[in-house]
């Protein structure tokens, strides 16, 4: 009779951020050993809580499933050893063999069996195999030895077949299994033992524990907005820190408070960031999207007056350092920290910040531009951003604006980080996209140029996002970002590396304008959304002249409905016929009458001499055309009418060319 | 001597363990007794400057090798660049760790972590104690391992690792190491706002003593002399001369002197950087030397251990 699995690994506190991912990955590779050990099953889950990891199959199998196959062995009269250990790794001896078409043989033939005399494997395998980002080992002081590693130590694990207690020792935690677990580290009272996994699921919520992840996140996301709302606020929607405070608990409680009014004229950037890297407390906002002076945090254990004094306090202090580096940073100008950039390394290879910036300045245009180039990076030297990286460009626009620089070049200093890849908003300002631009297109140049690329899922300096973005500014913004040929600006940066001494490939055009033509050809194919292959010809063409290339995502729309049309293939394959005919041949006279008196050739003048360029009328044309290649000695020997026929085919060319793209045409 | 009875004495001081005030010596103490009772060596603090409690040779040197070693004990900390001149109360480049190793780390480290508080007079089901993530590392020891910064209220109040390497070799019975931040936790037990609000003595007297009253003399000279006073020059020829005497050491085989050359190292080279004269591109050269001192510094007390050397008899 098929019955139920639940096994659980009880476990020192597990991160809150990687709970979502343990859930997935640790499900799937259940599946995977399930699926090597022929178990059959109806369904597996996951759970993961802070002090846990846990796994459900349902509806299994007693036994495995009898597997019979035919292994092809060594060729025969292959060497002995390779031979014995063809036989010793499926437990079968030289009897067992058998030839064939020359080689050994085995017939394999595994019985169904017991699938809980595999349990001890089959944890051991999950323990070894599931793919924690870091993990360590302890000492298990009874067997001398390092455990297996995992993300954190293993207290004891919990394994019931059938409403049954599996007692099996795990060696690589030193742990025999049993029926028993514990509920919430401080509101619940010593072991607890297990009979099924509906037991398992309510004894676990009778001791503080939510099971079931989603379940917890739904939970603290509507107690959230409902305490909120019944004062008048909105919570600031955050995922990440909602994932990660559901992590961070076994049983979630609420609670909102107060920040002193003190605090109050700090930048919303500063309040919002500080109390989530530091303290992952919530922002809540007024209707209007102002921020109020409240936070909400979730706790594990239900909030005493002590606790609330403690989380007012403790923000007091965080927000009083911020409050400090606030005032020391605006005591000073942007352009003083400017000049620290020269001790900023930007990559060893490639500069520093300093000269980063020096480039870019090599390839504006405007006063405006300009003056965001010489502050924008000026930011990442104050001690706001030294506190929280993530606010680099916003601190930078709040303090041009404290000191009086004009709204667009503020705008234009956070914007310039824009967009951070695929997925991110645009910049808001011109000014703010040809900075950007600029600041990307250097850093290609110069990564490119030394030799470093991305390798595989390895791009640690973001190079394919910085790719993205150059393509996204060029292509979606109303205005056109690029005042001189694309081809200009990546000389000019080549230059300005020269003269500052940092050498680059001689082939680094070329490697930029590959590494573009790969993103461009992704983007084009993933966003229209075209064939990949169609993307790859068109691009190929491209000679990323300004025209061509800005052109290029509505050529490769274009093409694609066109290429969809029925019939399209026709007017294809007569171009290409002609084409191949016509070679070189140029037009002489404007105005051309037919004289001659061949059939075919007279119908396609007719046709010709007034087109009416719809898209089936230019299929009927190229029909014409087919035919009169098929049955017309185009080059005849006689000059005028080769001349005439010539003449005529050519009218078609330039008739299809003006419809049509040629990467159409000759695809 | 004695005093004889003719002679008068203080003996007003209340010495019931009803006493109202949990002073700051009375949390040390607390934690001596507790961690002592768990059968620690109470350790005394390294008589020489350390950024940490890690730093201190019972702690780096004694989590390699395979021996059974749990330790205890106070550790004053150096780091010159935290001082704020005693403006900031909570601020300081002076402060105390309690530092505890337990090798191997048992199977309820975080268990008796959260006694220990209880012991302290930490009321547990009116404070919020989490664990969240933080893995530590410290470069220049080569030292690094996963584990948690607890927190209490929303502050963090201790570091707790699981050792997995120090000095770059990896630990082949890994140690738990849980330092607590003695201020931040007296704050918590006394109720009050700063570290220099902190009762040190536990007299509600006029003879009541501050954190503040103890060090904001001390805070204050150390701050003008990490920032802005400490000789360049000198501090320079110190770190290459501790580098060279660290290495002449162990060419001798003498490995605990050694060791103590390179925190002395390191010491310097933490004022150095104090004193805003160490740019970004030499810092990680320093922390490379001094790391290369501590891995082989470790390296050499592996070797000793392998070949049979005890420090124990």
């Amino acid at each position: 009779m098929n019955k139920e699995l639940l096994i659980e690994f009880f476990t020192e506190d597990i991160p809150a951020r990687l709970h979502k991912n343990a859930i997935v990955d640790a499900r799937e590779l259940f599946l995977k050993i399930l699926c090597k050990y022929n178990i059959e099953y109806e369904n597996v889950e996951a759970f993961v809580s802070p002090r846990r990891l846990a796994l459900l199959v349902t509806d299994l199998a007693d036994n495995t499933r009898p597997v019979s196959e035919t292994k092809r062995g060594p060729k025969i009269g292959a060497n002995e050893q390779v031979l014995n250990g063809f036989l010793n790794s499926n437990n079968k001896t030289k009897e067992n063999l058998e030839e064939r078409d020359g080689y050994y043989y085995l017939n394999i033939e595994i019985p169904g069996q017991n699938i809980t005399s595999l349990f001890a494997d089959i944890i051991e395998e999950f323990i070894t195999r599931m793919p924690w980002q870091k993990s360590m080992h302890w000492y298990l002081e009874k067997d001398k030895t390092l455990s297996s590693y995992w993300i954190r130590p293993i207290r004891s694990v919990m394994c019931i077949y059938g409403e049954k207690p599996i007692e099996v020792y795990i060696k690589s935690l030193g742990v025999t299994t049993g029926n028993t677990t514990y509920g919430h580290r401080f509101l619940s009272n010593g072991k607890i033992c297990i009979k099924n996994f509906t037991d398992y699921e309510a004894q676990l919520t009778e001791n503080k524990v939510i099971l079931n992840f989603d379940k917890k996140k739904t939970y603290i996301e509507s107690e959230l907005s409902q305490q909120s709302a019944s004062m008048g606020l909105v919570v600031k929607s955050d995922e990440r820190l909602l994932n990660e405070v559901a992590g961070l608990v076994e049983y979630p409680f609420i609670y909102i408070g107060n920040i002193n009014e003190k605090f109050m004229s700090l930048p919303m950037e500063v309040l919002s960031t500080s109390m989530r890297v530091h303290q992952k407390y919530f922002t809540l906002t007024y209707p209007d999207s102002n921020i109020a002076p409240f936070f909400a945090t979730v706790t594990n254990v239900p909030i005493t007056e002590t606790m609330k004094k403690g989380f007012e306090r403790v923000l007091r202090a965080r927000l009083s350092d911020a409050m400090f580096f606030y005032k020391e940073d605006t005591d000073v100008t942007l352009e003083a920290y400017a000049n620290r950039l020269s001790n900023v390394v930007f990559h060893e290879k490639l500069g520093t910040m300093a000269q980063k910036i020096d480039r870019m300045m090599s390839i504006a245009n405007s006063p405006e531009e300009h003056r965001v180039i010489a502050l924008c990076k000026a930011d990442l030297v104050s001690q706001m951003v030294g506190e929280f990286p993530e606010l680099q460009g916003i601190m930078g626009r709040i303090y041009a604006s404290e000191q009086g620089e004009v709204s667009e070049v503020c705008e234009a200093i956070s914007d310039h980080y824009k967009p951070a890849g695929a997925g991110d908003n645009l910049p808001k300002t011109f000014l703010g996209s040809r900075v950007s631009f600029f600041d990307k297109l250097d850093t290609l140049v110069g990564f490119l140029g030394v030799g470093i690329k991305p390798t595989g899922s390895k791009d640690p300096f973001a190079l394919r996002r910085a790719a993205v973005s150059i393509i996204r500014l060029i292509f979606n913004l109303p205005h056109d970002i690029l005042e001189d040929e694309f081809t200009w600006y990546i000389e000019t940066l080549i230059t300005a590396y020269a003269d500052q001494g940092i050498a680059l490939s001689s082939s680094v055009k070329e490697y930029v304008i590959t590494f573009l033509k790969d993103r461009l050809i992704v983007y084009l194919s993933e966003t229209c959304p075209v064939d990949f292959d169609l993307c790859q010809k068109i691009v190929d063409k491209c000679d990323f002249s300004n025209n061509e290339f800005k052109n290029i995502k509505n050529e490769v729309i274009k093409v694609d409905k066109l290429n969809k049309q029925p019939n399209f293939d026709v007017i294809k394959s007569a171009y290409k016929r002609v084409t191949g005919i016509l070679n070189n041949f140029v037009l002489s006279s404007e105005n051309f009458k037919y004289s001659g008196n061949n059939e075919y050739m007279k119908k396609l003048y007719d046709k010709l001499i007034t087109p009416d360029v719809n898209f089936e009328n230019i299929v009927n044309i190229s029909n014409l055309v087919l035919d009169a290649c098929d049955n017309v000695l185009i080059n005849d020997a006689d000059d005028n009418i080769r001349n005439q026929n010539f003449t005529l085919l050519k009218l078609y060319i330039n008739l299809v060319e003006n419809v049509f793209p040629t990467s159409l045409l000759t695809l | 001597m004695f005093p004889n009875n003719s002679e008068k004495i203080d003996d007003s001081f209340d010495h019931s363990p009803s006493k109202q005030v949990k002073s700051f010596q009375d949390i040390m103490f607390g934690l001596q007794k507790y961690w002592s009772d768990y059968g620690c060596v109470i350790m005394q603090p390294y008589d020489t400057e350390v950024g940490a409690g890690t730093s201190h040779y019972v702690t780096t040197l004694k989590a390699l090798g395979d021996d059974y070693w749990n330790v205890a004990f106070v550790q004053p900390c150096r780091r010159p660049k935290d001082g704020r001149y005693a403006e900031n109360p909570n601020r300081t480049q002076y402060y105390f760790q309690y530092q505890v190793i337990l090798k191997p780390a048992p199977v309820n480290p975080q268990e008796l972590y959260l006694k220990s508080l209880e012991s302290i007079g930490f009321d547990l089901s009116d404070h919020e104690i989490r664990f969240v993530e933080d893995d530590w590392e410290n470069p220049s020891l080569g030292a690094a391992g996963v584990g948690w910064e607890i927190w209490c209220d929303g502050m963090e109040i201790t570091q707790y690792t699981y050792f997995q390497q120090v000095g770059g070799i990896q630990c082949s019975v890994p140690p738990v190491e849980i330092t607590y931040g003695l201020e931040r936790i007296a704050t918590f037990i006394q109720n009050v706002e700063t570290h220099f609000d902190i009762n040190w003595n536990g007299r509600t007297d006029e003879r009541k003593l501050t954190y503040g009253d103890v060090l904001k003399r001390f805070e204050r000279e150390f701050s003008c002399y990490n920032f802005d006073v400490a000789s360049v020059d000198i501090l320079l020829n110190h770190f290459n001369d501790y580098e060279k005497e660290c290495n002449k050491l162990l060419a001798h085989n003498l490995v605990m002197p050694a060791y103590e050359q390179c925190v002395k190292a390191n010491h310097c080279f933490n004022l150095l950087d104090a004193r805003g004269v160490i740019s970004v591109t030499e810092r990680a050269g320093y922390i490379a030397r001094v790391r290369a001192l501590a891995k082989a510094c470790c390296s050499a007390w592996l070797k000793s251990l392998q070949e049979g050397e005890t420090d124990h008899e």
